[in-house]
């Protein structure tokens, strides 16, 4: 059963402009998929529709297994945002409590859980984000990067299988960027969550993301893993996206300087494996590295 | 200075105030509120605007933000005072022409003034003290413990939060404007600050419209959900009793020990 069942969904605003046509997106229970696309692509339509937010014109939505809708044995709203949790690009939209601790235990208080487990759901949930100091903090007194790891655990509490973050290092530095990265990154391996993220940040995603869904106009234009996805440099270039900056680099390398890279390293481990095998050995300084952990890109 | 008016970051201090029940505070302050407004003199109004404002100065609180919070109601209260002296009572003072038209003093409405005036001020600087001494969160526990209506703590709750968003977009806004020579003349200022009311009215609905959103996502019913408080201590309870009788006390000197 799949975690995530999106078939031949359609959706147009009110406005007449047409979001999303006829598009199939599929996510395996475990797998971190990544929406790809630049602004007006449809990924937050998509989100959108994913979360209940909006209802889909055509087509159908089913989340592990069970569709949204307002058919007989769909699933209810209640239902639905238990199995998904969305967190907002921007968090002011999502913190509206006055402190950390009140604002993660909204969702779980809405589920009548008692109070021992409503504080155990919130003191996991910011554990999780390494944000367990803040629990007393007011949200105003936060840090942008505090407020999204916050709002990250206002929706880990609520304990969903499906995770859905709408660009979630949109406005962060490198190291909150990395950091946000690798609490997803934990929170897909380590307890198995499904993680669905909707970005148009290239540089991250072969590190982390399974399969790579690229949306333009609202149409997927390719599916796949990151290799595969950024070898059709035509569809990336008419997504209006890029290939990630290291990759770009070796391809000039190949392109312009005949340089014999053997076909398109995507992080910087794979470019460094390959430049190494192309230096002479004498060349490179004995006892230094390799050792250089991809944390970042 | 927006942000000073409204800044809570006293209220995150370890003091002996700060660490008080936030129930016992408000009731205390309640207490006092009745007891200032009610008063027929002067005095215990201004006895307690003496006594908030030195405890104020004793929080190491800033004169200066202190002035920025009293700067709005001082200039009501002078208004205030000013009308009641030319508008009420019957025993002249001294008169003024002004621009053809002759404004008498008199000497009730001075004095009816000054009570009304000092009354606010008292009134003013409890509710100064509180939020210096009380997290807006907790003054709203607070009110939840005493069974105000949830529909209205959800609303304060929300109004409270998002001063601080909208007030930094309103900012921003207003910053966008004076780069681009929006307050450069008066009529320009004017038409600037206008339209950055409108944006940011627009900017609250479209705030409203996504907190609403992320609130149902996370299993919103139309009522917010609140975690349990727990029971006021014998301590709180002593407490609430001692500074209601201290002020029952005062209240009776000021208002009739001086008389007789």
């Amino acid at each position: 059963m799949r975690a995530v069942d999106v078939q031949g969904v359609s959706f147009t605003y009110d406005d007449g402009t047409e979001a999303l046509s006829g598009i199939d997106f599929r996510v395996e229970k475990g797998e971190f998929v990544a929406v790809l696309g630049s602004n007006g692509s449809g990924k937050t339509t998509l989100i959108q529709l994913l979360v209940g937010l909006l209802k889909a014109k055509r087509g159908k939505i089913a989340i592990g297994g069970r569709q949204i809708g307002s058919m007989a044995g769909s699933l209810t709203a209640e239902e639905l945002y238990q199995r998904v949790g969305l967190v907002f690009q921007n968090p002011n939209d999502q913190l509206f409590a006055a402190t950390v601790e009140e604002d993660c235990a909204f969702g779980p208080r809405n589920l009548n859980l008692t109070e021992a487990e409503v504080q155990r759901r919130v003191t996991d949930a910011l554990a999780a984000v390494t944000a367990l100091p803040l629990r007393g903090r007011a949200i105003h007194h936060l840090s942008f990067g505090e407020q999204k790891r916050v709002s990250l655990a206002g929706v880990l509490a609520m304990r969903p299988a499906v995770l859905i973050l709408d660009e979630p290092t949109a406005g962060l530095d490198p190291a909150g960027e990395a950091q946000m990265m690798q609490l997803l990154k934990k929170l897909n391996r380590e307890e198995r969550m499904t993680v669905i993220l909707a970005t148009h940040s290239v540089d991250m995603l072969p590190l982390f993301a399974n399969r790579i869904y690229v949306l333009d106009r609202g149409r997927v234009l390719q599916e796949g893993p990151s290799e595969e996805i950024f070898c059709h440099q035509e569809m990336i270039i008419r997504a209006k996206l890029r290939l990630p900056y290291v990759s770009r680099l070796m391809y000039e390398m190949k392109r312009h300087d005949g340089v014999p890279i053997d076909g398109l390293p995507l992080t910087i481990g794979e470019a460094r494996a390959q430049l190494l095998e192309l230096i002479p050995k004498e060349m490179i300084l004995p006892g230094i590295g390799p050792g250089i952990e991809e944390i970042r890109p | 200075m927006m942000f000073d008016l409204f800044s809570d970051i006293f209220t995150y201090r370890d003091n002996a105030l700060t660490r008080i029940d936030p129930r016992v505070k408000l009731l205390v302050a309640v207490a006092a509120l009745v007891a200032v407004v009610t008063s027929a003199r002067p005095i215990l109004p201004l006895a307690v605007f003496v006594l908030c404002l030195g405890t104020v100065a004793a929080l190491r609180v800033p004169a200066k933000l202190v002035a920025l919070r009293l700067a709005a109601p001082l200039s009501t209260i002078a208004v205030l005072v000013v009308i009641q002296t030319f508008v009420t009572g019957t025993t002249p003072l001294f008169t003024l022409t002004f621009a053809g038209w002759t404004l008498t003093a008199k000497a009730e409405g001075l004095r009816l003034g000054l009570l009304l005036g000092a009354r606010v001020l008292g009134a003013l600087s409890i509710v100064l003290l509180l939020g210096i001494a009380t997290p807006a969160h907790r003054i709203f526990q607070a009110l939840r413990g005493f069974r105000i209506s949830k529909d209205w703590v959800e609303i304060a709750i929300l109004m409270y939060r998002y001063i601080f968003v909208l007030m930094d977009r309103a900012g921003d806004l207003a910053a966008a404007q004076r780069l681009r020579l929006g307050y450069t003349a008066r009529g320009r200022a004017l038409a600037s600050f206008t339209t950055l009311a409108g944006a940011t009215i627009v900017h609250s609905f479209e705030q409203a419209g996504r907190t609403h959103d992320a609130m149902r996502l996370r299993g919103y019913r139309g009522t917010m959900p609140f975690g349990p408080l727990p029971a006021l201590g014998r301590r709180d309870r002593s407490l609430i009793a001692l500074s209601v009788i201290l002020i029952a006390a005062a209240y009776g000197f000021c208002e009739w020990g001086a008389n007789g």
